[in-house]
């Protein structure tokens, strides 16, 4: 019985160990912004409710969603692949996201994380040094979405964002 | 006569005419279109697409899906043979691959697997041979297209990028040139010994930019066979060789980016094509969004092309 409950008590933290490896596994070939944990606490409820359908969204017609070509396509491999026939991801799958887009996070600076920067216009504050392959996909600072993953990676809480 | 220009980065497909220099139609519902070709006749537009394994095949004019045919993995570039009878889709996924789609059938009746991932591809003239790219294979491949098998490889130091074939006139491959990604210039192999016999460096005689991504991304032979083309990155310009001694004939400077109060980056030149004349060459500039038009004789940009989300890979189209 002891030998039962020392599985059941250590099964969780295998289960975390399990999930942080096939994170790592799948996003293998991304660039990380900090190996160490965020001093901000990301919210993985105001993850999964408000950043990851911004990543399935067509934001206008001259944009790919994100998802295009950061599940399968050219870019770093941040987000898993939907199943087939899915139109979200399960609660596994979104687990993964979070933890390989909160490598995106600057944890001194998060308004500085790769995450706003990258994807954000040159003309607007966004990364010069490399610019985003996949073009300006938030041409300003002021663009709704944008302000809603500044607000995830400033440490907004699901409970916090709800009713707005 | 139509440049088809693909927004990478959107979903879309810029139709210029090279006689006003202007968009003049958008192809919509592409998303993340990688590379288009038109059939020979021109009744149809091959397309590769980011998100989805399938080669996608409209009707030119009516702009309607005629099939999309399921390929192996993931696509890059794409060509299409000659006599329109073959599509060839580098396959970029892990392992790589070719797959050679029937253009009558529309299915996929060959995959040809490469010991690595391929990005672009060439024919020769003639469409007797093509050559892929594997930049993270350091090596070029070359397909015999009759016996659909591969028939020799070169392999580099460094990544191999674009490819550019030099044909004889009855259309037989003379020359490939290929850019490497450390390579401020291109690599020169001879397509009957299979040897890399050169390695051109541009003049290094002005300021560079920081690129966006690799520091080369476009090189081509006019259909004239008198030049070549080279288009670089960290220059922010095309450099231009005269044929066949390889000399160096000038550079047309691209369009540039200037964030608010910092230095400029460079416009993230991307592809070009010409026009079968040899008159206009036409530049794809990504982080510019736009294409540049430029006078081939003259050297000189004619016109600056407003474009959707990063512009890409182009192909041209005498309109039947």
């Amino acid at each position: 019985m002891r030998a039962r409950n020392l599985l059941l008590q250590i099964a969780p933290v295998f289960i975390v160990a399990l999930t942080s490896f096939a994170a790592a596994q799948t996003a293998s070939s991304a660039p990380t912004q900090s190996a160490s944990a965020p001093a901000v606490s990301l919210d993985f409820d105001f993850f999964k409710t408000r950043i990851q359908p911004i990543f399935l969204k067509r934001r206008s017609p001259d944009h790919a969603r994100c998802y295009a070509c950061h599940a399968s396509g050219t870019g770093p491999q941040y987000l898993v692949k939907l199943s087939p026939g899915s139109s979200s991801w399960n609660e596994e799958q979104s687990r993964t996201n979070f933890e390989n887009v909160s490598n995106l996070v600057n944890p001194d600076d998060p308004m500085k994380s790769r995450i706003l920067i990258h994807p954000l216009s040159p003309m607007a504050g966004g990364d010069t040094t490399v610019l985003h392959g996949g073009g300006r996909q938030f041409e300003s600072k002021d663009d709704p979405d944008w302000k809603t993953i500044a607000e995830w990676v400033k440490g907004a809480k699901a409970s916090s964002a709800a009713g707005r | 006569m139509h440049v088809y220009v693909t927004n990478l980065a959107g979903t879309t497909i810029s139709v210029v005419d090279v006689d006003t220099n202007k968009v003049v139609q958008q192809i919509k519902d592409i998303e993340v279109p990688e590379s288009i070709q038109p059939s020979p006749d021109g009744s149809r537009l091959y397309i590769t697409q980011g998100p989805e394994n399938v080669l996608t095949v409209l009707d030119r004019k009516t702009q309607k899906v005629i099939k999309k045919v399921p390929i192996s993995g993931h696509a890059n570039d794409l060509a299409v043979t000659k006599d329109g009878k073959y599509a060839l889709v580098c396959i970029s996924e892990t392992p790589g691959a070719l797959d050679i789609i029937d253009t009558t059938t529309l299915e996929r009746i060959k995959t040809i697997p490469t010991k690595n991932r391929l990005h672009d591809i060439v024919l020769t003239g003639d469409s007797r041979y093509a050559v892929a790219d594997s930049p993270q294979g350091k090596f070029a491949i070359v397909f015999d297209l009759k016996t659909l098998e591969p028939a020799w490889q070169v392999d580099f130091d460094q990544e191999a990028l674009v490819p550019a074939i030099e044909n004889n006139p009855d259309g037989s491959g003379r020359r490939l040139y290929i850019q490497l990604s450390r390579l401020l210039g291109f690599a020169v192999v001879d397509f009957e010994t299979h040897k890399e016999v050169a390695r051109i460096t541009f003049p290094n005689d002005e300021p560079k930019v920081p690129p966006s991504g690799t520091p080369s991304h476009g090189l081509g032979v006019s259909p004239d066979r008198k030049t070549l083309w080279a288009v670089s990155r960290i220059y922010d310009a095309v450099f231009v060789y005269s044929l066949p001694d390889l000399k160096f004939i000038g550079r047309v400077h691209l369009p540039q980016v200037t964030p608010p109060g910092q230095n400029p980056v460079g416009g993230s030149p991307n592809w070009i094509t010409f026009t079968p004349d040899s008159k206009m060459a036409y530049i794809a500039n990504g982080a510019d969004r736009s294409v540049s038009a430029v006078d081939m004789t003259a050297l000189k940009v004619v016109a600056r092309i407003p474009m959707g989300e990063e512009p890409g890979r182009m192909s041209t189209l005498l309109l039947p």
